[in-house]
């Protein structure tokens, strides 16, 4: 039977890269395949020379597993297919708490005592990195996959005054500016993280994916009327999350807790506010994005803490230094103002717009204590001034 | 409109609009510094027929111009106004345009994001069927190294686009999507592995080396001639002969869906090599002896990436899934098929070279010698 498929598999000849040589690879990987003849029968040469000459092969591979009989399921009830988390029954359900292996050794493949180590991968501790929804999460960011070139309706992006034009640019250079910042933060991080914890990797790969579909998402709501890119940020924030390199968890805490609260604050305000409908629908799918992010995160932290308590403080303080990182940027008033003009209606509904922009700030901090808390960091009283100030004008504006 | 700048009468007068603007929101106690038009306010891009708003047809004026050299520290968007007080974060080493450049990255980003599928409920899983325990290992220790190798070409490319001034955002926006790709990969292969009463069996210690070679370059460039010209170059190979070591339906789609996936990341490397072969042809040289290197693994087969190599459990497991069985007959058909998958790798990869500009190599005799035995095999 076996046979009878192969030879059939043959005779289709069908070519397994035709969806690929389609427009952009055209010229690259067509060349490429001149003369090899694709999808045929390659001829098998009836005397090799000898750099071709056929070696009996090594079969002692075939023994070497540490989990054979292995028969994962797709989700047949839900439609959910064939995920990454239905993976770990039997022996593949272990996740260590130490991966001892810095090289690119499949979790629970069998090791070979002579692959050493590669270097990077020194992140090797569950609870450095792990979340239990990361599997769930990068299912989901795939199945949510989008475009911003055609999940868009950017034909709706007319007619708006010249001031509210630009004051829509000005908040997407923002969030294209911290997009581009947590795609370059999170890249830097993949080759230490170690492959035994490949659900995080696979997670955070949708994630690079995600911002980047921010910075370029807000880089065509700038260019789309020509407004294009105005100030870029202010930075503070920016070099807070990039000096994190004293632990993954710090990053995480840096992109995905006070940060990434007031990047989901600002989409949902442009979701209900946007003065077109390309602004509310662009933000809107933006916003599952963002919480695959922070359901990562405060699982990741909420884990951490449950594994190593210790830490509880040492995140608590890491927390500060990031609120005053964040404090500086926020006495800047550009992106304030922009968001004022763009959600008010113009310059001269700016006060109107600044009412709504103390209701954001309000839900942004809000947000972020709530976010905290979940994760198991209590912010209420050691959160700093400007943000008890942002909290209390907030709920004033409210009423 | 087409992408042109406005006629200065039409500037004037948004200038004397936004002169009364400010000067109400100023008394106001806002400053408003931002609330200029920038020199392309007005215009559109031109979209392409029927694919949307691509990022290769909206930059224009000083947003389309990607410098020769790069001095944006604060990692700002390629055309945004820099703010003096802003701190230098980027610690960027890829700051010159011909070192990671190519003409149709933008491209190559925008035909991933509309090529991304899922290895959930794209693979028709329900086709895998029992299979002989010898093809059931093969099919796993393949899937095992192709899981193991895919790490490689996610990880690497994550640190060079943190490496890379966001004035080059079109390649680095290439390489996310790559990162995207490979971990789809390296999931269906672990699927694979998993999901017909199989496992995952050894670790290939050849692959941990090679996988090394990629992550020590130290020049963008070599680092793409390692991973997409040579390593994923041969993968593509072996993926595109997925047909004739594939058992069922399942697994010819992952192999299908895979290869287009793989051509992006070979393409993306022939058409650098392109752009920097006529940027600065003064690294010509230089990468003539990447190549060189390349091709010395690829005649004596030690290029650990390249499932083909001889010696491996992966190369023993093709030949026992292109000739059907682990019986000596069939693994000699097998073999001798194998050979033939390499000798297309070879071709492929001298087609690749050539259209990257490289192809004098071959005529010169600087091309590794033993070249010439695989194409006239």
């Amino acid at each position: 039977m076996v046979q009878t498929t192969r030879k059939t598999a043959r005779a289709k000849g069908e070519h397994a890269g035709n969806g690929a040589t389609n427009g952009a690879t055209n010229g690259a990987t067509n060349g490429a395949t001149n003369g090899a003849g694709a999808g045929r029968v390659i001829p098998t040469p009836a005397t090799p020379p000898a750099p071709l000459m056929v070696e009996p092969p090594d079969l002692s591979w075939m023994d070497k597993t540490t989990g054979w009989g292995t028969r994962a399921l797709p989700d047949l009830v839900h439609g959910g297919g064939l995920t990454i988390d239905a993976l770990n029954i039997g022996t593949y359900s272990k996740v260590p708490d130490h991966f001892p292996y810095r090289n690119r050794l499949p979790r629970g493949a069998y090791p070979s005592p002579i692959a050493g180590s590669i270097g990077g991968y020194y992140l090797q501790d569950k609870w450095e990195q792990w979340a239990d929804c990361a599997g769930q999460m990068y299912e989901e960011g795939i199945s949510r996959r989008w475009s911003t070139a055609t999940d868009v309706p950017w034909e709706t992006a007319t007619g708006l005054p010249d001031d509210v034009e630009i004051a829509l640019c000005q908040v997407a250079t923002e969030l294209s500016h911290q997009g581009s910042i947590e795609t370059e933060v999170v890249c830097s991080w993949l080759q230490n993280l170690s492959p035994g914890y490949h659900e995080v990797k696979l997670f955070l790969a949708t994630n690079v994916y995600d911002s980047a579909r921010m910075f370029e998402g807000y880089r065509k709501r700038g260019m789309v009327n020509g407004g294009g890119m105005l100030f870029e940020s202010p930075g503070r924030m920016n070099r807070a999350v990039m000096e994190t390199f004293s632990g993954w968890t710090q990053t995480v805490l840096g992109l995905w807790f006070l940060r990434g609260a007031l990047q989901l604050t600002i989409l949902r305000y442009l979701a209900a506010y946007g003065p077109t409908e390309a602004d509310s629908v662009l933000a809107a799918r933006m916003i599952p994005d963002r919480m695959r992010a922070a359901a990562y995160a405060v699982d990741h932290i909420r884990q951490a803490i449950a594994a190593r308590p210790d830490q509880r403080v040492a995140f608590a303080m890491w927390l500060t230094n990031l609120e005053l990182a964040q404090a500086a940027d926020a006495k800047d008033p550009v992106l304030w103002e922009a968001l004022a003009v763009a959600l008010g209606g113009g310059v001269k509904q700016i006060d109107a717009g600044m009412a709504i922009v103390r209701r954001l700030q309000h839900d942004w901090v809000q947000s972020y204590i709530d976010r905290a808390r979940s994760a198991g960091l209590e912010r209420g009283t050691d959160l700093g001034r400007p943000y008890q100030a942002m909290l209390a004008e907030g709920a004033t504006a409210a009423t | 409109m087409a992408p042109d700048l406005l006629p200065d009468a039409a500037r004037d007068a948004r200038v004397e609009t936004y002169a009364h603007l400010l000067e109400y929101g100023r008394e106001r106690g806002y400053k408003l510094d931002w609330l200029t038009p920038r020199e392309t306010f007005g215009t559109h891009p031109e979209a392409s027929a029927g694919g949307g708003l691509l990022l290769q047809d909206i930059d224009r004026g000083v947003f389309a111009d990607a410098p020769d050299w790069s001095d944006n520290l604060t990692g700002r968007p390629r055309g945004s106004l820099a703010r003096a007080n802003a701190p230098k974060v980027g610690n960027y080493s890829v700051r010159t345009k011909g070192d990671i450049w190519l003409r149709n990255a933008a491209q190559l980003y925008e035909e991933a994001v509309q090529r991304q599928w899922s290895s959930a409920v794209d693979i028709p899983w329900d086709t895998l069927e029992e299979l002989p325990d010898e093809i059931e290992r093969a099919e796993c220790q393949l899937a095992t190294f192709l899981t193991e190798v895919e790490f490689v070409a996610g990880d690497v490319p994550g640190k060079w686009i943190a490496e890379t001034t966001p004035d080059y955002y079109e390649p680095r926006m290439f390489l996310i999507s790559q990162i995207m790709d490979e971990a789809r990969h390296l999931d269906v292969f672990r699927k694979r592995a998993l999901a017909n009463g199989g496992g995952l069996l050894m670790q290939t210690s050849n692959a941990a080396l090679a996988g090394a070679a990629i992550d020590s370059a130290r020049d963008f460039t070599e680092m793409s001639a390692r991973l997409h010209i040579s390593g994923e170059g041969l993968v593509l190979s072996i993926f595109r002969m997925g047909e004739r070591m594939s058992y069922n339906e399942a697994e010819k789609a992952i192999y299908r869906l895979a290869a287009s996936d793989e051509s992006r990341h070979v393409a993306f490397g022939v058409m650098h090599l392109q752009y920097l072969s006529q940027a600065q042809p003064e690294r010509r040289e230089e990468i003539h002896s990447y190549l060189d290197e390349i091709e010395l693994g690829l005649v004596i087969g030690a290029g650990g990436q390249n499932p083909a190599t001889r010696g491996t459990p992966s190369n023993a497991a093709l030949a026992i899934l292109l000739g059907g069985g682990a019986d000596s007959a069939a693994i000699e058909e097998g073999a001798q098929i194998a050979l033939a998958v390499r000798q297309r790798q070879v071709k492929e990869y001298v087609q690749r070279v050539k259209v990257a500009g490289f192809g004098d190599r071959f005529e010169n005799g600087r091309a590794n010698a033993a070249l010439a035995q695989y194409v006239a095999a």
